[in-house]
């Protein structure tokens, strides 16, 4: 049976937004009922783990385009106070635009870029960088041939974490080759955990240039069941721009239990494929 | 804000200051996208030093910025055609890192990665005042004059975007027992 209690309330005990009374009240209720007190343990997970998603910085360089920015701006202000009307205007148009601070950095970084190959290219001896090289690439190689062995037996292991570990190893592995693709697409297939076949789709889409991995990652769409791996197939197709997949994904839309944030999502892949 | 408004320009540094990283998380929680993130970054406190003259001091400054930070996504969805939900791939944070050992490591990184993918699957309107409630931290009051609609349709919005993300998440979680 089904409690009448305000669950609005269970929402705003989340985020601190009652008075003293509405949270002695929440307090008292979920004390005695089973459900609330359940529906509020696993939101307060759910905020809880919120927490720990990461904020990334701003980028290097933040400040300085801001102050750019600025600049410009008070400079484009002072001049507007001395310029005639007509010249205001292509002053807004032109100056103003934070797309030229953009263009400006951006060539900045290319010619510095530039001049560091030009001065770097210059130096050195071609023949011992050359035996140099070699013993390199061969020592790659073999390095990169042992990941590709840990990786196809940490798939095997029993425990999850295990297996993510094993599908870590792929980003380090230099050549993939048709036995590694099999490997992954079997395992974002028939993997019973979900998060390891969601981070195994992620590995695949780093290979979508490779047409084996393409056609696989089309004819996995229908294998999938949990909502989340579903949502994350209508993404990565889209990103992708795999037309193949409008067939699958409309499949998708005729199972009647599909979950309904997860419907809208692909109905939205399927219109910006076709 | 109010002297900035009054044409002590340098003053923007300062806001700038204050609030540039809280508003940058919410740029890239809401698109997922580091580069234009910082694009919009820039692009708001542009926005605001153009249209300073219409910042009333009535509500806070704050709110104003959120304000003005919605419509520059909304113009950059536009101009890109892409629902900020379909985030990049390669975006999604939770990678399996050189700091990450043990299994406990390993299974929190890897629910944080299942609650980004279930959080990418919300509406935008959800996502947002998720965003705004948990990330931010502003108030319903704070959120209801950003959103532009009541204190009570707030309340009724975050509780429906916390079900949602519940019951995506906890599928997922069902599935492995």
């Amino acid at each position: 049976m089904k409690c009448g209690f305000d669950k609005e309330l269970l929402t705003a005990w989340l985020n601190d937004q009652l008075t003293g009374e509405e949270r002695a009240s929440v307090d008292t209720h979920v004390a005695g009922c089973e459900d609330c007190r359940r529906e509020l343990e696993n939101s307060r997970r759910i905020w809880g783990l919120m927490d720990d998603i990461p904020s990334p910085e701003p980028p290097a360089g933040t400040l300085v385009r801001f102050n750019a920015m600025l600049d410009t701006y008070k400079d484009s202000v002072a001049a507007d106070e001395r310029a005639p009307g007509v010249w205001r205007k292509l002053r807004q148009l032109f100056i103003l635009q934070p797309g030229f601070a953009v263009a400006y950095s951006l060539l900045l970084i290319v010619a510095g870029l530039g001049l560091g190959h030009w001065l770097g290219g210059s130096g050195g001896t071609a023949a011992a960088g050359g035996a140099d090289k070699q013993q390199l690439a061969a020592l790659t190689t073999q390095v990169s041939e042992m990941r590709e062995l840990m990786m196809k037996s940490l798939l095997q292991n029993p425990s999850a974490s295990e297996r993510i570990k094993g599908i870590s190893y792929t980003s380090e592995i230099t050549k993939v080759d048709k036995s590694v693709i099999e490997a992954l697409l079997t395992t974002l297939n028939d993997d019973p955990n979900v998060n390891v076949r969601l981070m195994t789709l992620e590995a695949l889409t780093h290979y979508a240039s490779n047409p084996a991995v393409r056609a696989g990652l089309v004819e996995s769409i229908g294998q999938q069941e949990s909502p989340l791996v579903q949502a994350a197939m209508a993404d990565v197709m889209l990103n992708l721009q795999e037309k193949n997949a409008i067939k699958p994904l409309r499949k998708l839309l005729q199972q009647k239990n599909l979950n309904a944030l997860v419907r809208n999502k692909v109905e939205a892949a399927i219109a910006r494929l076709i | 804000m109010l002297k900035v408004r009054s044409g002590d320009l340098d003053k923007m540094a300062l806001l700038f200051h204050r609030h540039h990283r809280p508003l940058y998380g919410f740029l890239f929680h809401m698109t997922r996208q580091k580069e234009a993130s910082e694009d919009m970054l820039q692009n708001v406190f542009y926005r605001m030093l153009r249209s300073r003259h219409t910042f009333t001091g009535e509500g806070d400054f704050k709110t104003w910025m959120y304000f003005i930070a919605r419509n520059v996504i909304k113009d950059h969805v536009k101009k890109t055609s892409r629902d900020p939900g379909f985030h990049d791939m390669s975006e999604l944070a939770g990678k399996i890192g050189a700091d990450v050992r043990t299994d406990e490591q390993v299974e929190r990184k890897l629910e944080i990665k299942a609650l980004q993918q279930a959080l990418g699957c919300l509406s935008p309107d959800s996502r947002e005042v998720l965003i705004l409630s948990r990330f931010q931290e502003l108030r319903h009051e704070e959120i209801a004059r950003v959103l532009d609609i009541s204190v009570g349709a707030v309340k009724v919005r975050i509780h429906r975007a916390i079900n949602q993300l519940k019951e995506l998440y906890l599928s997922s979680e069902r599935e492995m027992k």
